[in-house]
């Protein structure tokens, strides 16, 4: 059996590469061989022999050579040939290559471009061991909506859990400083002990915490990212048992994690250090710390089993959750990649649909220029063939044809997906993960070239195959018409999915129209802001803040052109907020005010200045004033919807509420309009503000500075940034003005609408240039019929109506399933719209009219040129 | 060894060697030798020119090849004539009739 595989595999090699150089070398010395003997047989001496044989033989290495070149030459021919005749074929009509090989290149461009996106976000690997047997488990609750743990209960699951190997949690990352010489900002992350090994990673260098070191108290350790260890350490190995200082504080860095580490939450951390909590300090009324837990099944474990086996555990901490909220809590398991992915994954799966769509068109599209090219050479393969061209032979051209446009549509669309994927990353929006990283695979590449060759294997050889007869050569029978029919099959598809995919895309854009429209209930115009985060070293007392922020705050008031400042915690419409359940608020003489937790509540930390900066109208009372803030009691003001809310009719101002259910008691002095505050396509929570007096304890290490002024924008950028190093250069911050942070929020549905958009339009072009083909086709293959009729009285009206009707019944055909299918697919992109049903008529009825326009364009084109045909020069055609 | 031999004319060997083995698969000695011995030794391969032509015919798929233990049981490289080989065989030996056939009526008018 190995003998018989070994031979096969010899005559594959053969076939493909020509005999070895081995073989003819063992061939020819046997020749040799039995030469000698032959003659010492007849009565020679061996070496006379041997000397005769080879003299016989005349030239041992001129035969062997030529043995090895004859089979590379004879292929070499062939295949040059092949290329020769089909370039040469290819040049002179240009009507079929230039459309063919940009078809290819628009499908395999952008598929490999969206691919390479989604790849990232769907189907990449994560950077742990064993990754598919890794899930985030927790409770899901109204305040937050990824899974979390809390406190006690976690240990409780820890230890008591069956269906994981392991158990592991982190509890957050906080901004913390590296305090030595040329302080830097750093992210740091607390995690448990066991983080890193069971997730199934270890450190570059040195080793993972040991459980002693997650006590309280134990001495501090910490590990540093691979790009913390490139950029400050400089790849120093040496690093590894080393003492950094860190908030002012002395930690022994214990190791080095991988390059590819990353955080299961996808969160940036540049320094793990262990959580250290004391686990009897987690136990009793308050809820304890918050932490993201992961776990990994055991194997054979499925996830649905392992939500099964936890729910005793979860049913026992419910039991410690007040009974108004029970309801509102459930627990959660799923994949890291779920949990990662989020709400990502439904763009992405709509991206991936979208282009998949694409490439269909683009197929179907050089399917149908295949078509109709093979139609066309009808003629010129009979003739080949009677001159005596092998049916093997006509096959080998016409696929060497097709071959050379699939290879050279796929350069160009190589070159297109790297262009497209720049653009992508040019408006990445935030919450894609990873897409910054993504890069033109070669797999994908090769996927999507493979699906081409595929569609030109099949629409390019099948016409190839029956071998022409005598009628071709004489080109007067009617070929082309089943293929002619598989051809508007083809448009009539390629008119519906494009109908699809701009059904899609309206919908985006005006979804995007619609937001970018709603009114925020603030104003956005002739406002700066800037984030300022201090630093530990310098600002780890509440008077040291309060200190800073003041001064600044004087200082740009002093700048000219300045209207208003204004220094908050957090900004609308979107982005961090505090927020908590409405259930937390007590109001002076009033009952309990939800059953449950009610939903949430937002607040912000703000200064006077705030409703006139931001225009935000007070419609009941008064607003905050300068003289509030050196007051020792507290004020807050209500959101209008709150109010209603709390106090339905009654009037709020006077009246006291303590929000958390402990500290002090504010006293409400108005009532503000509503500003949207869960980012732009969010619902918009009820809102309260409270104000930041001239007191320590009312401020904090962040803030948003926010600066009304009427000149230019950039300019007043530049004075607050100065500003802000004149009083401490260390300290970094973001400034950008309220139209660039408010337009960061339409990122998102901006680059969907835009991509779907892109597709949409690749789609109807290729739509176009389909229908295009198929009626120029048909109005050449009609001249003469054309001609006839004409010369029997049928008018240019009618000879238009004869070629448009086609045109016209392909439009219509494509236009009607592709008005199903898209009815019915747009439901998948209800929860991506914002003040546009799904079933919009109007967008429906836009797109069918556009696609009709620009299909009706490509009929017309072709149709009117069979009515300038003239009968007299049509007749005469062959 | 005769005196004299003939040379072979061009684009004859390709129809000897086919002829050749139609008859039986054979290995590049056996082929020399046979059609030396049929042409009762008028008819010498020039025998470098006989492997690259049996190369040529097999990468045309008109003969094949296989390695076999030979007459005295060594490996030999064996060749044999493959279906598309017969055929042309036939065209060859036709074409080859027709045009010994011509030159022989010209030769004789004369």
């Amino acid at each position: 059996m190995a003998l018989r595989l070994g031979d096969v595999w010899r005559r594959l090699c053969i076939r493909f590469f020509g005999a070895s150089r081995v073989e003819v070398d063992e061939e020819l010395s046997y020749h040799i061989t039995r030469e000698t003997e032959f003659r010492v047989a007849a009565g020679m001496n061996e070496e006379e022999a041997r000397r005769q044989a080879l003299i016989a033989f005349g030239g041992v290495e001129k035969a062997r050579e030529q043995c090895h070149e004859w089979r590379i030459a004879v292929r070499l021919e062939a295949l040059g040939r092949d290329i020769r005749y089909a370039l040469r074929g290819l040049r002179r009509v240009p009507a079929f290559a230039v459309p063919a090989i940009l078809t290819f290149a628009v499908g395999i461009g952008a598929t490999t471009a969206v691919f390479s996106v989604v790849d990232r976000i769907l189907f990449r690997s994560l950077p742990y061991h064993d990754a598919g047997r890794l899930v985030s488990i927790g409770i899901v609750a109204p305040i937050e909506p990824q899974e979390f743990m809390l406190g006690y209960s976690y240990y409780e699951w820890q230890d008591h859990q069956t269906p994981f190997e392991t158990m592991t949690s982190w509890t957050g990352s906080s901004n913390c400083d590296l305090t030595e010489e040329n302080a830097i900002r750093l992210t740091c992350a607390s995690v448990e002990a066991n983080f890193l090994p069971a997730l199934g990673v270890g450190p570059l260098l040195g080793r993972n915490f040991t459980s002693e070191e997650d006590r309280p108290n134990a001495p501090k350790v910490a590990m540093i990212s691979y790009h913390l260890w490139r950029s400050r350490f400089g790849n120093d190995p040496s690093v590894v048992g080393k003492t950094v200082s860190l908030d002012g504080t002395q930690v022994r860095v214990i190791g080095v994690l991988n390059k590819d580490f990353e955080l299961p939450t996808l969160d940036n951390a540049d320094v793990l250090v262990p959580e250290a909590i004391d686990r009897a300090s987690q136990q009793g009324p308050n809820p304890g710390r918050v932490r993201w837990a992961f776990a990994r099944l055991k194997p054979g474990v499925t996830i649905d089993q392992a939500a099964a086996a936890m729910q005793p555990l979860f049913q026992q901490m419910l039991m410690t959750v007040p009974p108004q909220f029970r309801k509102e809590v459930h627990l959660r398991l799923r994949s890291l990649r779920d949990r990662h992915v989020h709400d990502a994954k439904l763009a992405a799966w709509i991206l991936f649909a979208a282009v998949m769509l694409v490439l269909m068109i683009a197929c179907a599209n050089v399917g149908g220029l295949l078509l109709a090219r093979s139609a066309n050479r009808q003629r010129e393969i009979a003739i080949r063939s009677a001159l005596g061209a092998s049916k093997v032979r006509l096959v080998r051209q016409i696929a060497t044809e097709s071959l050379v446009v699939v290879l050279m549509g796929s350069l160009v669309g190589c070159l297109m997906a790297a262009i497209l994927l720049r653009i992508f990353q040019a408006f990445t929006p935030q919450g894609i993960p990873y897409l910054e990283r993504a890069h033109v695979d070669p797999r994908i590449v090769g996927f999507a070239v493979a699906a081409s060759l595929v569609c030109g294997i099949l629409f390019g050889w099948a016409p190839a195959l029956p071998k022409p007869d005598m009628e071709t050569l004489a080109g007067r029978s009617s070929i082309g018409t089943p293929h002619g029919r598989i051809r508007q099959l083809l448009v009539v598809a390629q008119i519906a999915v494009s109908l699809v995919l701009l059904a899609g895309a309206s919908l985006l854009l005006r979804s995007f129209w619609n937001l970018q429209k709603q009114p925020l209930g603030m104003g956005t115009r002739g406002l700066v802001t800037a984030s300022i985060s201090l630093g530990e070293l310098h600002y780890s007392k509440p008077e040291q803040q309060m200190a800073f922020f003041q001064l600044l705050e004087t200082r740009l008031r002093k700048l000219p052109g300045v209207d208003a400042v204004v220094i908050s915690d957090s900004l609308p419409p979107g982005g961090w907020h505090h927020d908590h359940i409405f259930a937390a608020l007590r109001v002076e003489g009033k009952p309990p005010l939800a059953e449950g937790t009610g939903g949430t509540v937002a607040w912000r930390w703000v200064t006077p200045d705030y409703f006139r900066a931001l225009s935000i109208p007070i419609l009941r009372g008064r607003g905050f004033s300068e003289a509030d803030r050196n007051s020792a009691d507290h004020f807050m003001i209500l959101s209008q919807s709150l109010a209603g809310y709390i106090f339905q009719n009654e009037n709020p101002t006077g009246r006291h509420v303590q929000p958390g259910l402990e500290g002090p008691w504010y006293t409400v002095v108005g009532v503000a309009a509503d500003v949207k505050n869960g980012g732009l396509m969010g619902g918009d929570e009820p809102e309260y503000y409270r104000l930041r007096r001239n007191y320590p304890e009312d401020w904090g290490r962040d803030a948003s500075v926010t600066v009304a002024t009427p000149i230019a924008l950039g300019a007043m950028e530049h004075w607050m940034r100065s500003e802000i190093a004149v009083i401490d250069s260390t300290i970094a911050a973001v400034s950008q003005t309220m139209g660039e942070r408010v337009s960061k929020l339409a990122d998102r549905p901006r680059f969907e609408a835009a991509l779907l958009g892109l597709f949409a339009m690749i789609g109807i072009l290729l739509a176009a240039i389909g229908i295009y083909g198929v009626i120029a086709f048909l109005v050449a293959q009609r001249t003469p019929e054309i001609g006839v009729r004409m010369a029997m009285g049928a008018t240019k009206m009618d000879i238009l109506e004869l070629m448009g009707m086609q045109g016209l019944r392909m439009i219509a055909a494509g236009t009607l399933i592709g008005l199903t299918i898209a009815v019915a697919a747009s439901r998948s992109l209800s929860t991506l719209l914002f003040g546009v049903r799904p079933d919009d008529p109007l967008s429906f009825a836009s797109v069918c009219l556009l696609l009709a326009f620009v299909a009706g364009v490509a009929t017309w084109i072709p149709a009117s040129r069979a009515m300038k045909v003239d009968p007299s020069e049509a007749l005469r055609h062959d | 060894m005769p005196a004299q031999s003939t040379e072979l004319l061009q684009g004859t060997l390709d129809l000897l060697i086919l002829k050749t083995l139609a008859l039986a698969p054979m290995h590049g000695w056996g082929i020399a030798q046979r059609i030396q011995q049929v042409s009762r030794e008028l008819l010498q391969v020039g025998q470098g020119s006989l492997y690259p032509a049996l190369h040529r015919l097999e990468a045309k798929h008109w003969i094949r090849s296989e390695w076999g233990p030979s007459e005295n049981n060594r490996r030999a490289k064996f060749y044999s004539l493959t279906r598309l080989g017969r055929k042309q065989l036939e065209s060859e030996l036709e074409n080859w009739k027709r045009i010994s056939g011509a030159i022989a009526l010209v030769l004789q008018g004369s």
